[in-house]
């Protein structure tokens, strides 16, 4: 009885253990497979340089080399702005602030991160897009600057989070020294936490920009969606947010519909990319 | 110290200070914005009754939406524990080869480096299409269990790792399965940790929007009867009243409704891994 009873349970753990594995198999076969539709028809290569999309006119301007070229913008753009403030608040959380203030702190900040995207967009909608067009005058507020800082925000827990830890295993490890040395704090976050924590530093820069790539609607609703080439001061297009607001209205099976999985094809490609990069930073490299 | 290093010092002071300062003055105003937007449109009958007016959404309340998003949370809830639970369990105590282990890892990790704007359109051709759910509540679930099912997997996977090997090894040597020193001991005592993971992943699937637009959210249905009828959610609701321009003064409410549920969750779950924590 007890032994049919194991064995049953043995075989319905492997099942749903091999369904769950088998999913990310479907996500994968059914992205590309909708997506070959298309490359037969325009090869990858004109897809990913071209420069025109108009999903109305001939399979030729169905291509997306400025929306590739927006994701990637936007997301450098919110690396750069969230990247020292990131640090800098790692390294106060790690090495100024007690104990207790600093579990407080480490809550709030993981609940910044709960933060649901659609809220960030909202929020950057009506403050920052607002702010932009009626106080500094631009053209359109909507643009890769307020996607970029948008999406600095949203990196902000995952940068801290990540560097954060490294930084308050070192500075434990020589506080002690270095207060029996007579150094001063700010001396030796500086000479030895800091530049022990390139490879965490590192590490989260890729993390949050894989991150920025894949996100949607914090984006979406501050960008203006239109799939120019990207300048800093004006209207973009990412491929989240070319897939989420033309997939309801094509038509399913048409060249358009085939033409958005092969955006969402492209971007975890991208996606990939960065992974593999943070997986030879967090192993293989000596920094 | 030399003069240089003493104005990199303050330079770098200068620095973390402004960094934490900016840090903690986009929390406040993040929220502080919210709430003072919001609170004005909350009331009961926002809670409690339909949304009503021409576009509809002008005028009424998010009733529908806020249930919407709980039974959205519960099904993801209960699609991705159910497979994250055996693939932990699977991967500690039953996996002998590290091969596989390592493959099993590799791909969670995969799974949660796939945007979910992605997994929506999977649950579009799958779930929707394919196997003809439409654009359902169950279609939207299961893609949101898709989203939080390696949040989960990790998460569990430490806890059970974790888990007191004494009281493993003993049930063994007393000759007690696997299954009766998994259900007797192990689950029942980890219970708090678990239900939390949970918890948070939850929060996590009612505030995605991405994965649902496509497979089952709409503008407007009434109070879901059964798993096959489309839903109204809170942050597509949120999305529709914003980008269609239908009501700010709605769209405040809904924020801070929406804000609240996950704060209450977030709390839940904080709660539960201190108790938990205690009772053991």
């Amino acid at each position: 009885m007890n032994n049919l009873q194991e064995r049953i349970f043995k075989i319905i753990i492997r099942l749903l253990t091999l369904f769950s594995l088998l999913l990310l198999a479907f996500i994968i076969i059914f992205i590309f497979r909708e997506s070959l539709v298309f490359f037969e028809v325009v090869p990858i290569y004109k897809f990913i340089s071209g420069t025109k999309w108009n999903p109305l006119g001939p399979p030729d301007q169905l291509s997306i080399l400025p929306i590739i070229l927006g994701t990637v913008y936007v997301s450098l753009v919110g690396i750069v702005l969230a990247l020292p403030i990131g640090v800098g608040t790692a390294v106060v959380l790690s090495s100024y602030v007690d104990e207790r203030p600093k579990r407080v702190i480490r809550s709030v900040v993981d609940i910044l991160a709960g933060i649901p995207s659609v809220i960030y967009g909202f929020v950057g909608l009506l403050v920052l897009v607002k702010f932009f067009e009626i106080k500094l005058f631009f053209p359109s507020g909507e643009s890769v600057l307020a996607g970029g800082i948008v999406l600095a925000v949203m990196m902000l827990p995952y940068i801290i989070s990540t560097c954060d830890e490294s930084m308050d295993k070192m500075y434990k490890e020589y506080s002690q020294y270095s207060q029996a040395l007579g150094v001063s704090k700010s001396y030796m976050v500086r000479k030895i936490v800091l530049p022990r924590s390139k490879k965490s530093i590192f590490a989260a820069t890729v993390l949050a920009l894989g991150r920025g790539m894949g996100e949607t609607m914090a984006v979406m609703m501050v960008i203006g969606n239109a799939p120019i080439m990207p300048k800093l001061l004006s209207k973009t297009q990412t491929i989240p947010s070319l897939i989420a607001l033309e997939m309801g209205m094509a038509e399913v099976g048409s060249l358009h519909y085939h033409a958005l999985f092969s955006g969402g094809f492209v971007l975890v490609i991208m996606l990939l990319i960065v992974n593999i990069l943070l997986y030879f930073i967090e192993n293989k490299m000596d920094i | 110290m030399d003069m240089d290093d003493r104005i990199r010092d303050y330079i770098f002071k200068i620095w973390i200070a402004f960094s934490a300062i900016t840090v903690i003055s986009v929390i406040v105003y993040i929220f502080g914005y919210i709430f003072v937007h919001g609170i004005s449109s909350v009331d009961m009958e926002f809670i409690f009754s339909q949304p009503k007016g021409m576009p509809i959404g002008t005028e009424g309340g998010i009733f529908p939406a806020i249930v919407g998003s709980i039974y959205l949370m519960l099904i993801a809830c209960l699609f991705a524990s159910t497979l994250a639970i055996a693939t932990a369990v699977y991967t500690v105590f039953y996996c002998d080869n590290k091969r596989i282990e390592g493959i099993i890892h590799l791909i969670v990790k995969c799974m949660a480096g796939i945007p979910s704007i992605v997994l929506g359109l999977f649950g579009y051709t799958l779930l929707v299409l394919n196997l003809r759910l439409g654009r359902s509540l169950l279609s939207a679930g299961i893609t949101l269990g898709i989203m939080i099912y390696p949040y989960i997997e990790v998460r569990i996977e430490k806890i059970l790792r974790e888990a007191d090997k004494d009281i493993i090894d003993s049930s063994y040597a007393l000759g007690v399965s696997k299954f009766h020193t998994l259900f007797k001991l192990i689950l029942p005592l980890y219970k708090r940790d678990i239900i939390s993971v949970i918890t948070l992943a939850g929060g996590f699937a009612m505030g995605a929007t991405a994965p649902i637009i496509l497979t089952g959210a709409v503008l407007f249905a009434p109070v879901p009867k059964s798993l096959s009828s489309p839903i109204m959610a809170l942050p597509f609701h949120l999305y529709i009243l914003t980008g269609e321009g239908i009501s700010l003064e709605k769209a405040y409410g809904t924020a801070l409704v929406l804000i609240l549920i996950l704060l209450i969750i977030n709390i839940l779950s904080i709660v539960l891994t201190i108790t938990g924590k205690e009772h053991n």
